[in-house]
């Protein structure tokens, strides 16, 4: 039986499309992911509903096989896992984010802020790379009111519309990345479950759900 | 007073049926390594850090407990048996008796981010083998390296313990990975070793490239050896033949060969400085999974240029155990 790790959340629905259209049938989950243990005897598999942050771990220990898990959370908690594919639903990006009554600009070189974010791993490569500095104060939520309440100067986040942006007088400054979710493999199930992880990736890429 | 019984991160303390189900095991896999003539090094857990300086890679040397002893020297704690050994004998090398069969056992210490099972402390026992060129000592430390990981006994009435081993070669995808002409190759080599189908697509359009570099994230192998050259192509057919001969020598263990795995262990300088983790090897390469965790419970390979690094010809392999790991994949 091969364990499918699904995220809580903003992948789930991109995760479940992406399965549903390349014929990966989950006949008997309940979409909502309130269900946190669910066997599919027919298709061999069992999913586990778990939260973005812990899904890396779990197909790390090996309690799950595999996973859709969004690449800002791989990106933070690396723990060495193949990354097969990348679902095209759902992308979103990484941005620097910061107040709108401003000209939209990252801090001028040599200058020093504050940086919200929950992604601190991730700000500190990013900031390593920018000819200013960053004092990186994490987050776990709410990221957006930080540069309104004026905690930091910047925020760096997850923008997918734009919409809770403009509606907190924000401006997205500059992208870091682009976020996808993406399907992650255990190294050492990929050995024992090749055929039926690779009849998988097969599929998403016909569907041409994922690449 | 009271006494709080903390210890830091990444360490523990083995009591009562733990300490004795490891010395228990120790004492088996020692017992195997004396039988099949190999004889203990015990090396010091301190050493000066001088030495290592060439050998380290960013990720190695992020691994080090390093400190300024009180005469002022740099020192390290013991990270890596290997190295300690290999520039332990690199001077004396002319005054030693070929073959020479050495085995260790012991902690490391490596600094790594708190993660569950990510031990900063952990028990190794070793072999190496020196003096002996080929396929012979590829053969010998393969076959040992198995003996030694199968013997580890499971709790009565539980299935024999799964274990998965992965061979591959050092620099097998070297050839394909610089044709490919990206301006960042290592990056590529990334890619593979993650098996990121997008980026390596995107990577290797010209000519056959993208396609057998496909091939291999799906099989581990290209459809066609000669596609990754004429050396390696022999390499690979080579290891196929002993692939097959150790898979009918331990039918318990499933044994593939998968050459992604291995990307990042290149040996062209213009692929050096990704994350592999022991950057030495170079010939056979290989690691060990029990039970479900990503993690290695033991792994080894050819490491000649190692002592050529250090001053020394001399062919070398050799592997090693993460105790504490293969008894918990057996629990």
């Amino acid at each position: 039986v091969i364990r499918l790790a699904l995220p809580k959340g903003r992948n789930l629905a991109a995760a479940l499309a992406a399965f549903r259209t390349a014929g990966i049938a989950l006949d008997g989950l309940d979409g909502t992911g309130r269900s946190l243990r669910t066997r599919l005897p027919e298709a061999g598999i069992e999913v586990l509903s778990l939260k973005d942050w812990d899904l890396p771990l779990y197909v790390t220990q090996g309690i799950a096989d595999c996973g859709i898990v969004g690449s800002d959370v791989l990106e933070e908690v690396d723990g060495d896992l193949l990354v097969p594919l990348r679902l095209h639903a759902g992308r979103s990006r990484l941005s620097f984010i910061g107040r709108n009554d401003r000209e939209p600009a990252l801090p001028a070189p040599g200058t020093q802020v504050r940086l919200a974010t929950k992604y601190p791993n991730t700000a500190r490569r990013v900031v390593d790379r920018e000819p200013w500095g960053a004092e990186i104060v994490k987050l776990s939520g709410s990221i957006e009111l930080a540069p309104v309440l004026r905690l930091a100067e910047l925020a760096l986040d997850i923008v997918q519309t734009g919409r809770t942006l403009a509606e907190n007088h924000l401006v997205e400054i500059a992208t870091v990345a682009e976020v996808a979710a993406c399907l992650v493999v255990n190294r050492a199930s990929y050995q024992r479950h090749r055929a039926f992880i690779n009849d998988w990736i097969g599929r998403l890429e016909a569907a041409e759900v994922a690449s | 007073v009271r006494v709080s019984a903390a210890l830091p991160t990444g360490v523990a303390a083995l009591l009562f049926e733990s300490a004795r189900r490891r010395r228990d095991a120790e004492a088996r896999l020692v017992a195997r390594l004396e039988a099949a003539g190999y004889a203990e090094a015990i090396l010091p857990i301190l050493d000066y850090l001088e030495p290592y300086e060439p050998l380290l890679t960013a990720a190695t040397r992020g691994e080090l407990y390093r400190f300024v002893d009180r005469d002022g020297e740099l020192l390290a704690l013991r990270a890596d048996f290997t190295p300690l050994l290999a520039r332990l004998l690199a001077p004396r090398i002319q005054a030693l008796e070929m073959p020479l069969r050495l085995f260790y056992r012991g902690d490391v210490v490596r600094y790594q981010e708190e993660r569950a099972g990510r031990a900063r402390e952990f028990y190794q026992v070793g072999a190496e083998l020196l003096g002996l060129a080929g396929e012979r000592a590829e053969r010998e430390v393969l076959r040992l390296f198995l003996e030694l990981a199968t013997s580890v006994e499971r709790t009565a009435g539980q299935d024999p313990l799964a274990l998965q081993v992965v061979l591959g070669f050092a620099g097998a995808l070297d050839g394909l990975l610089l044709a490919a002409g990206m301006d960042d190759p290592v990056r590529l080599a990334e890619a593979v070793a993650r098996r990121e189908r997008g980026e390596v697509r995107r990577a290797g359009g010209i000519g056959g490239i993208g396609e057998t570099l496909l091939a291999v994230l799906e099989n581990g192998v290209p459809e066609r050896p000669e596609d990754l050259g004429p050396d390696a192509a022999t390499r690979l057919l080579r290891l196929q033949a002993l692939a097959a001969e150790l898979r009918e020598a331990f039918p318990g263990v499933l044994l593939s060969i998968d050459l992604a795995e291995f990307a990042r262990s290149s040996l062209d300088p213009r692929l050096a400085g990704g994350t592999g983790d022991r950057p030495y090897y170079d010939g056979l390469v290989f690691h060990a999974y029990a039970g479900r965790a990503a993690l290695p419970v033991g792994g080894g390979g050819r490491y000649d240029r190692l002592f050529r690094a250090l001053g020394a010809e001399v062919p070398a392999a050799g592997f090693s155990i993460s105790l504490e790991r293969l008894l918990e994949a057996a629990a």
